[in-house]
């Protein structure tokens, strides 16, 4: 089967043949894929009687929005949803504003120390911080960070710096050294020379490390389980996960729930995709 | 000057040192203790916790679970990415309407990607069944031994589109000159796809395969609202074990020793997987 497909793709420009059958194949795969989200949106959109009665795939009777109105009183959507985007925004923007600095700096300083840098911030990337969950809650509980709002986006940006890095670095290649030089001859520093030259340029590695940081704090769910218990201060996916097991004979509300926490990642990732694309091409050539 | 570019690095360089590198040696130092997590003294065990690893079954479970998810999904992720990718590489019509319908699942949390499957394989899917008069078992999270290719199925349905982007972006890297040479030279489709296509797209390679590896290895969220490591303990991965020994049980020491093990083997898998692939590519 899978020789088969090769085969068939690689033949497409000569068969035409060929190129409808991967149309067809991958239209199926498409309909697979999407299926479990069309049912989100359509469950979330049901009553109770319906669950049981009618076909899974059939279209609620009519558009109620009471399961987000449950929803939102269950996950206590106002101080939830605020917590949550707070988190990731600061989060995020302190990220774009580290990893560029830093990848730069360890791009363009030939001393050992910033070649020391970069293998100690790739040992991040190999080593996920849910492997070391443990010892960062300890860390973390005793500097007094559990349970502030200080603490949790501090290890955000600690656990997501590395990627961060990582990316940047390999779109440092594609900025011209010349440009540098030129502003540097005009009597720029460094500082001036990055955020007045190279930033500008970098804008398509922004938005990609944009999107991938943002929506991995948003969708987190073991560090804002672990650092934050007060009610004041939880997160959507906490909230969530206490709805799921509260709310699992009645999924409807769930589903709507579902719907409320995917929606900003989603507007998100649509407004930045052709940034967000061509970020991740350059990223992955270079490697 | 250099101190100029010091003082870029070092915000992010101290940032992740304590967010990341003093947890490591914590984690090492706290795995030769029996420290219970709440006792002001940390007795010092020396390798008693590593001893006992060795004969507790629950342990050599989590890993066996962790390994076979961990490399089911570096198969199947790999190899179904890269043939989306080329399916949409090869001129199909629609091609990014394909490109971000798979993509878009992967912007969900694995925690509700872990529930959409467990309603999925509960609810609806059987009362589809129902519907259609046929009979297919979908309680794949029922069973001990269907268990681990419902999870393949929902890890797959999340990730295979974040990678198909990665291959994309190889595949539309591969100067066309390369292939056309090829086919001067008499070479098929089949010869073009191993000896052009998949040297070109080493480094791509790589990415994906250190990524999904790193990625399976530290499951837990996507089981925590699913199988809750069940049925029984068949889907209880080293992380979830971790968290079960060390937060609930309150024998911070052995978790600790218990992360030590997996972040050993997260850095030979890394070390093996880098060698051995970048060995492999070629420079364009």
């Amino acid at each position: 089967m899978k020789k088969k497909k090769e085969k068939l793709e690689a033949e497409v420009q000569q068969y035409t043949k060929g190129s409808v059958i991967v149309q067809i194949i991958m239209t199926i795969a498409a309909a697979l894929f999407i299926a479990p989200i069309f049912i989100i949106f359509n469950y979330s959109f049901k009553g109770k009687r319906e669950l049981y009665l009618n076909n899974p795939l059939s279209l609620p009777e009519k558009l109620n929005f009471d399961n987000y109105i449950a929803a939102y009183k269950k996950l206590d959507l106002a101080t939830t949803f605020t917590n949550t985007f707070i988190y990731t925004a600061i989060s995020v923007l302190i990220l774009a504003i580290l990893c560029g600095t830093t990848a730069w700096a360890i791009a363009r300083c030939r001393r050992k120390f910033f070649k020391f840098c970069y293998i100690y911030f790739i040992v991040g990337i190999l080593i996920p911080y849910q492997a070391l969950f443990l010892p960062i809650y300890m860390i973390g509980y005793r500097m007094h960070m559990t349970n502030t709002r200080f603490g949790i986006i501090f290890m955000y940006v600690a656990t997501g710096i590395s990627f961060g890095v990582f990316l940047m670095n390999s779109f440092m290649s594609t900025v011209p050294l010349e440009l540098e030089e030129a502003a540097r001859i005009d009597g720029c520093s460094v500082f001036r020379t990055y955020f007045s030259v190279v930033l500008p340029l970098l804008k398509p590695a922004m938005a990609t490390l944009v999107i991938m940081q943002a929506f991995q704090i948003w969708n987190d769910y073991l560090l804002a389980s672990l650092y934050v218990s007060k009610k004041q201060l939880k997160t959507l996916t906490v909230a969530i996960q206490s709805l799921f097991s509260a709310q699992s004979s009645d999924y409807t509300t769930a589903m709507a729930a579902i719907v409320i926490s995917v929606l900003p990642i989603a507007i998100l990732f649509l407004s930045l995709q052709k940034y967000f694309i061509k970020g991740m091409t350059v990223g992955a050539v270079k490697g | 000057m250099s101190r100029q570019y010091l003082a870029l690095v070092l915000p992010g360089f101290i940032i992740f040192t304590i967010g990341l590198i003093i947890p490591l040696f914590m984690a090492v130092r706290y795995s030769f203790t029996s420290w219970d997590g709440m006792s002001p003294e940390k007795v010092f065990v020396g390798f008693q916790n590593y001893v006992e690893l060795m004969k507790d079954s629950d342990f050599r479970d989590a890993w066996w679970f962790t390994l076979k998810f961990t490399i089911g999904n570096t198969i199947i992720q790999n190899v179904v990415a890269l043939l989306f990718a080329i399916a949409l590489d090869s001129g199909i019509k629609a091609q990014k309407i394909y490109r971000t319908i798979l993509f878009v699942p992967c912007l969900i949390s694995a925690l509700v990607v872990g529930f959409v499957w467990l309603k999925m394989f509960s609810n609806v899917l059987p009362a589809l069944n129902d519907f259609l008069g046929t009979n297919i078992n979908f309680l794949l999270f029922g069973e001990k031994k269907t268990v681990l290719s419902g999870l393949l199925i929902a890890n797959n349905w999340q990730w295979i589109g974040y990678w198909m982007l990665i291959y994309l972006a190889g595949l539309q890297s591969v100067p066309s000159d390369l292939y056309e040479a090829a086919k001067v030279d008499g070479a098929g489709a089949v010869k073009r796809f191993f000896n052009v296509t998949i040297p070109m797209l080493a480094p791509a390679i790589t990415i994906c395969v250190v990524g999904i590896t790193t990625g399976s290895l530290k499951v837990y969220d996507l089981l925590v609202s699913s199988t809750k490591g069940g049925p029984g303990r068949a889907s209880t991965s080293m992380i979830y074990q971790t968290y079960t020994t060390a937060i609930n049980g309150r024998q911070y020491g052995y978790g600790c020793a218990m992360s030590v093990t997996l972040v050993i083997v997260l850095l030979l898998v890394a070390l093996v997987q880098v060698k051995g692939l970048k060995s492999k590519e070629v420079q364009a």
